[in-house]
């Protein structure tokens, strides 16, 4: 016989099977105990792996052959950006405030995504959560790599883009973002599957996300909406991940039920706190607005969110501990968390500033229950002071939260005009909460979060308490990077450049 | 204007109107393609268009590359059809799916029973004398006059007797449709069915006990997929879970004694929740969900569940059987969604569920 039968194509999912969960061998000279010795200490029962349904079905060659060519096309475009003084696009300098805050806090937040999920996929036993963690991982990577490159024609003409990575380990605003990723990547692989796959990816990723990337296309920054298009061309893969992990450990056994509640209270309420720079983003940096930060927690947050716990329910789940909490701070947490950084913006690495009348306008309607009794009156006292000439600095250093890292700048959920603090005493130490969310996680695991390095406690450990020196540490430059961007460098520099490019002179 | 929409691995026809994109008119058959964003971002919905023409809408082009837009390849959520189409989507075969061809049948209404106050037998012989080859569980719609326009509704009746189909028929207070079976619809009446329709059916090959849990309308397809599995020798262990609000609405309840007299895998469990105090009812007291908790003890790990009725329902029953340790890949409904309901948002936690 020589007839050739032709031989069918592999289908997807067996082209699939091939290139993953047949990549797998079970080990003969070494117990399976010794090679993911973290599996188990967490208390996750697992009784049958091959039960993780791979959430998509996507093969290494075909992935490296996708991300090649988002990487070329990215990289077109960033540099047509830098080459059409891209920059003098965007709608005001001050619009920057956001981007160095993204750049300091949250893209090195990519990158430790990238090395936990490089640890995660070393850890699991399963080969379908092997293989999509290491995707994710590299994933990870590129983001932290595409935004810093995106960003980085910034650098060229503005201050504060220069040191981000020294902004990002020692710097105190930054330090929020930093631990909440340094908690994650210090949990065993599951917890991190639930901080970082499922409260960052799922529930946290679109308030984070959306409003940022919408905000920079209001605001001109196509640099910043084209890594925001690559980027999100990979979350969805992101979510289904953190999704399939909390569902397979819900199924797997009923034991791990509190478990996995204890860790979505915790990294909900952890989640939430970072999420305090982007309501200040949202309400007070952006020179052209897209939504005020309630409107998008009523969409991503209540809607959403919504939505996912009560499809949850069905698992015996109920919504995060401190989701009520929450609620009652969405209406003041932007104009606590400005107001602070304002009066403390000899030590940031970015621009503040004193909304306009027209900016406080739009606040009051946006928030008519609150900006006008509480904020507002401030607002307009600091706007005095710096009339007469003595601006409003606050030279005294924050009082931390030891879990989340926040200066304890927030209210009492039921009493607006009361500072809300908490505090517990470990073996003899004093420790500050900003929350009831955050003394609980510190309670319900001590021994980790008294290891917390802190960045106030640090400038008196480390540098004697000389703010001069901390600077020099931080490489903040006085009077370039930090203060009022009235009066600024930016400020100067992109009126005189937009002038030059949109005049004749 | 509409175009045939073809899914292939499963090799379903389905239609898709001008305008309409390919994961809209799949989603509304009843066929799951994997989506997130639903606009043109995230890529979870790509598909592998292999015949046809396509109108690639609002989707990114990071998330549809231009390579992969030479390769045919489309996101199923921004994809409008401008031909005929044929798509390859990552879903998986289901061995057991017939895939039978949709068809208009022609018939007359051959007989009209009130089963209860509420609900409406109706018996259609169909013209052809084959009948209608459907698999038990699945539906149809039928048209009805007067520019009232057709409505789904399950077949109550087993497969075997495919000459004349049994539909059991609610009425919807203010429903145009179902007002007009109960007051107008006569016997000897002409009428049009279009179906079999939907992906509601039992996985025989999966071999394993199955659990029905029926409320309101909701026992049509449970009934035809009974009396298919009983006539099939099927040997598994079948429960049927079946709630009304009283006695009165619990039509084929005899009918279901004598099956499990007669079945000894057959096992009938009927649950009032409104039925007066004093009745005499002397079995189970309650809803459909909490029946079936305290039928199987709270475990129902091994079966395969069955849920048709009304959405609270389905939804009650959905969280009992996943806190008795079954999940998703073992449950199976059919919701008679109503326009509102369609409209919730919903969490991309589960797909078919
Ligand atoms: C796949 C499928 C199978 C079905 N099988 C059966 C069946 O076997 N037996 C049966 O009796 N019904 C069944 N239904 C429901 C049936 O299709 C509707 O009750 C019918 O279409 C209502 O038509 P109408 O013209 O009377 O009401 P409409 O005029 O279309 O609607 C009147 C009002 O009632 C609401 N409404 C419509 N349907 C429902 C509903 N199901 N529940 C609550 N409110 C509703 C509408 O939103 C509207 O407000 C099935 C539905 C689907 C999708
Ligand atoms: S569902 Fe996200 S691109 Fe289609
Ligand atoms: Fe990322
Ligand atoms: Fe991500
Ligand atoms: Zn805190």
């Amino acid at each position: 016989m020589d007839m050739k039968a032709t031989k069918k194509k592999l289908g997807m999912k067996e082209r699939y099977r091939a290139l993953t969960r047949d990549l797998g061998w079970e080990s003969s000279y070494q117990d399976k105990d010794a090679i993911f010795p973290y599996v188990n200490y967490e208390g996750i029962k697992v009784h049958d792996w091959d039960k993780w349904e791979d959430p998509f079905r996507l093969t290494m060659d075909a992935y490296w052959k996708y991300q090649a060519e988002k990487e070329r096309k990215f990289y077109a475009i960033i540099d047509a950006h830098a080459q059409n003084n891209g920059h003098l696009n965007i709608t005001d300098a001050r619009y920057l405030s956001a981007l160095k805050i993204f750049l300091q806090a949250i893209s090195p937040g990519e990158y430790a995504a990238h090395k936990g999920f490089a640890r995660a996929g070393r850890e699991f036993p399963g080969v379908g959560t092997q293989v999509a963690c290491q995707m994710q991982a590299i994933d990870e990577l590129r983001h932290a790599q595409t935004q810093i490159h995106a960003m980085s024609n910034y650098n060229r003409y503005y201050d504060g883009f220069h040191a981000f990575a020294d902004a990002r380990d020692r710097i105190w605003y930054t330090s929020v973002a930093r631990s909440f990723f340094d908690d994650a990547m210090s949990a065993g692989p599951f917890e991190f599957m639930i901080a970082i796959g499922f409260s960052f990816e799922y529930v946290l990723t679109n308030l984070l996300f959306v409003p940022f990337m919408s905000g920079a296309a209001y605001n001109g920054d196509m640099a910043t909406v084209t890594f925001g298009f690559s980027a999100q061309s990979d979350e969805a893969r992101h979510m289904t991940l953190g999704l399939e992990c909390i569902k397979f450990m819900l199924e797997q056994d009923p034991d791990n039920l509190p478990i996995v509640q204890a860790w979505i209270d915790k990294w909900f309420w952890r989640g939430f706190r970072v999420l305090g720079l982007v309501s200040t983003m949202m309400d007070y940096m952006l020179p052209k607005r897209v939504m005020s930060w309630r409107e998008a927690w009523e969409i991503y947050g209540v809607e959403n969110g919504g939505a996912l716990f009560k499809d949850l329910a069905r698992y015996g789940i109920r919504p995060p501990k401190g989701w009520d909490d929450a609620e009652k701070a969405i209406d003041h947490m932007s104009h606590q968390f400005m107001l602070g950084l304002y009066q403390w913006s000899f030590g940031t690495s970015f621009h503040s500033w004193i909304p306009s009348d027209e900016d406080m306008d739009w606040l009051s309607a946006k928030y008519p229950d609150t900006f006008d009794k509480y904020y507002r009156p401030r607002w307009a006292h600091i706007k005095k002071l710096k009339a007469a000439g003595t601006p409003f600095k606050n030279y005294g250093l924050a009082r931390l939260c030891q879990c989340c890292q926040l200066p304890s700048v927030f209210t009492e959920p039921d009493d607006p005009t009361l500072t809300c603090h908490r505090e517990t005493v470990y073996k003899g130490e004093k420790y500050q909460f900003c929350s009831d969310g955050c003394k609980d996680i510190f309670d319900n695991e001590p021994e980790k979060y008294i290891q917390s390095w802190l960045p106030m406690p640090a400038l008196f450990s480390e540098l004697g308490g000389d703010v001069g020196a901390w600077m020099n540490w931080v490489s903040l430059r006085d009077g370039d990077d930090n203060g009022d961007y009235d009066g600024s460098t930016d400020q100067k520099h992109f009126n005189e450049w937009r002038g030059l490019a949109t005049s004749n002179l | 204007m509409s175009y045939e929409l073809t899914i292939e691995p499963l090799g379903q026809t389905i239609e898709i109107e001008e305008g309409q994109t390919i994961l809209d008119a799949a989603l509304r058959a009843g066929i799951y393609l994997p989506h997130a964003c639903c606009h043109g971002l995230c890529a979870t919905c790509k598909v592998q268009v292999t015949d046809g023409e396509v109108e690639h809408g609002e989707a990114s082009s990071f998330a549809l590359m231009d390579f992969e837009r030479d390769e045919g390849k489309c996101l199923a959520c921004c994809a409008r059809a401008e031909s005929d189409l044929v798509i390859e989507a990552e879903i998986d075969e289901d061995p057991d799916a017939e895939n039978l061809p949709v068809r208009d049948f022609d018939g007359t209404v051959s007989r009209i029973e009130s089963l209860t106050p509420t609900i409406k037998g109706v018996w259609i012989k169909l013209d052809k004398p084959e009948g209608m080859r459907f698999q038990a569980g699945q539906y149809v719609n039928l048209a009805l006059p007067g520019g009232i326009g057709s409505r789904a509704f399950s077949i109550a009746s087993a497969p075997s007797v495919a000459g004349e189909i049994e539909l059991n028929i609610r009425i919807v207070p203010g429903g145009e449709g179902t007002t007009y079976v109960h007051e107008k619809l006569r016997a000897g009446d002409r009428i049009r069915i279009a179906g079999p329709y939907g992906r509601f059916f039992v996985k025989k090959s999966a071999n394993v006990p199955v659990v029905f849990m029926a409320g309101g309308s909701g026992l049509s397809s449970p009934r035809s997929m009974i009396l298919d599995l009983l006539e099939g020798g099927f040997e598994q262990p079948i429960t049927l879970v079946y709630g009304q609000r009283n006695r009165d609405e619990l039509y084929y309840h005899d009918a279901f004694l004598a099956l499990a007299e007669t079945h000894p895998n057959f096992r009938y469990v009927p649950a009032l929740s409104h039925e007066p105090e004093r009745s005499g009812w002397q079995a189970f007291r309650g809803f459909v969900h909490e029946a079936a908790k305290a039928a199987f003890d709270n475990d129902f790990r091994g079966n395969k569940a069955y849920l048709c009725g009304p959405p609270l329902m389905i939804e009650a029953c959905i969280a009992t059987l996943m806190q008795g340790r079954l999940f998703e890949r073992d449950i199976y409904t059919e919701k008679f969604i109503s326009a509102a309901d369609a409209q919730q948002v919903r969490s991309p936690l589960f797909k078919a569920i």
